[in-house]
């Protein structure tokens, strides 16, 4: 073939002497995008979304199977599958925000009023449960209905912009959608080690307190909650986690609160583990101020106010893991990290207090598989 | 199509505190952090660490 006498401008249509077939080539396609261009993105786009419900709908159904085979392992009274069924619809309606004040305490009221239901289901599901399995199954309720809600949600938004061939409404879903993903994933690498009863990255702060309570009394100071009195360097040392080995995160701003109407704290040293930034390394330790707790906000909520209103200054030592290391079975590189967190809470002291003061160190997280 | 599975395998390291003898062995039911058992040297020995470590297979 011979390239050298290639004209473009005939090629595209555009010379003197023009083909009406290139011209159509080129008009048609305009106008096909012009009116159907939205529709077009709409299938593409919605290829990817299905096979992300696919998969959403894979980890509802194994979560669901996994929280049954392990409930049914456990002797219950009847079959748990129509009762589990139930609570796996169960919502929650949070208060209205539209007037904010007080709002903190109606959450709080809210969610723990769920807590309390779901333990008395559990427990009437399966009265002979100790408290290590109790804890089990709580926690891949929460699992499992947590990958059921984000099913439902990615799935009924894309069936909404698909019955209405609204193209802008799949966007949101487009971008959400790899997070969400990620979030599930997660859970669903979650339920072996809440299963076997096994740290989770989540850990390290109760593993590190936990470490430190060990040749003190403890005592129980809120609702699955334990305190340990001991010195260090002349300082009390006052150190509080969530009871272990169940799969908890206890209340430690109730403890607080419990604790600053007893005696006097002079500072609060929180350590916990922190969702890290792409891009950094995991397991690595950082030192800041403020109360370093998750969740909805309500425990940090509290502390900040306690911590306010007796002035008592709030440190946070924190170690950065991915989400998916937070929630699944503590990696070797988390684990090996507990020592350097401990001498860094020593120094913080150091740093910090003078001999006779009052230090109160809280391990902040979920305590599975970490006793005290 | 070569993409390998990664499974996580659960170890439990377990340290006396007389010895200090340093034992990795894989997990079992049970096992929970700073759990106590008898060393062969008659000390305690305690669980300082429950982790995962990947494969791929």
């Amino acid at each position: 073939m011979d390239f050298t006498n290639f004209d473009i401008e005939e090629f595209f249509g555009l010379g003197d002497d023009t083909n009406p077939l290139m011209m159509l080539i080129w008009i048609v396609p305009i106008i096909i995008f012009v009116f159907y261009g939205q529709r077009i993105q709409l299938y593409i786009t919605s290829g990817e979304i299905k096979k992300g419900i696919k998969k959403l709908e894979a980890y509802r159904n194994e979560s669901r199977e996994d929280l049954i085979s392990h409930v049914k392992g456990i002797n219950p009274s009847s079959d748990p599958e129509e009762k589990i069924d139930r609570f796996l619809d169960y919502f929650t309606i949070m208060p209205v925000d539209v007037d904010p004040g007080g709002i903190i305490g109606k959450i709080r009221h809210t969610i723990r009023s769920r807590e309390d239901y779901t333990r008395q289901h559990i427990s009437s599901m399966i009265p002979e449960i100790t408290p290590l399995e109790l804890g089990k199954v709580q926690t891949l309720l929460e699992i499992a209905s947590s990958l059921q809600m984000l099913y439902k949600v990615v799935n009924h938004m894309y069936l909404t912009a698909k019955k209405q061939n609204n193209y802008p409404l799949i966007l949101p879903l487009q971008m959400l959608l790899p997070t969400v993903l990620e979030h599930a994933d997660a859970m669903k690498a979650a339920i072996p080690a809440f299963r076997a009863g096994q740290p989770v990255g989540d850990g390290i702060g109760p593993m590190v307190i936990g470490r430190m309570m060990l040749e003190c009394t403890k005592e129980t100071v809120s609702f699955e909650t334990v305190l340990a009195r001991t010195e260090f360097e002349g300082r009390q040392l006052v150190l509080v986690k969530a009871r272990g080995p169940e799969s908890t995160v206890g209340r430690p701003a109730d403890a607080l609160e419990v604790l600053t109407a007893d005696c006097s704290i002079d500072v609060i040293i929180m350590v916990d583990a922190s969702l890290k930034m792409e891009g950094e390394d995991s397991a690595t330790i950082a030192h800041g101020f403020g109360a370093a707790i998750g969740g909805i906000g309500t425990e940090r909520f509290q502390i900040e106010e306690i911590a306010t209103r007796k002035k008592i200054p709030v440190f946070s030592i924190i170690v950065r893991q991915s989400i998916k290391e937070a929630i699944t079975l503590m990696t070797r590189d988390i684990a090996d990290q507990a020592d350097d967190v401990r001498k860094r809470i020593q120094e913080m002291i150091l740093e910090n207090t003078k001999e006779g003061q009052t230090v109160l160190a809280i391990g902040v997280g979920n305590t599975s598989g970490v006793s005290q | 199509m070569f993409s390998k599975k990664e499974i996580i395998i659960p170890y439990t390291v377990v340290v006396c505190t007389g010895c200090q003898m340093t034992q990795k062995r894989e997990f079992v039911s049970g096992d929970v952090l700073f759990a106590e058992s008898k060393c062969s040297c008659g000390k305690t020995a305690r669980i300082e660490k429950i982790f995962g470590e990947a494969v791929q297979s």
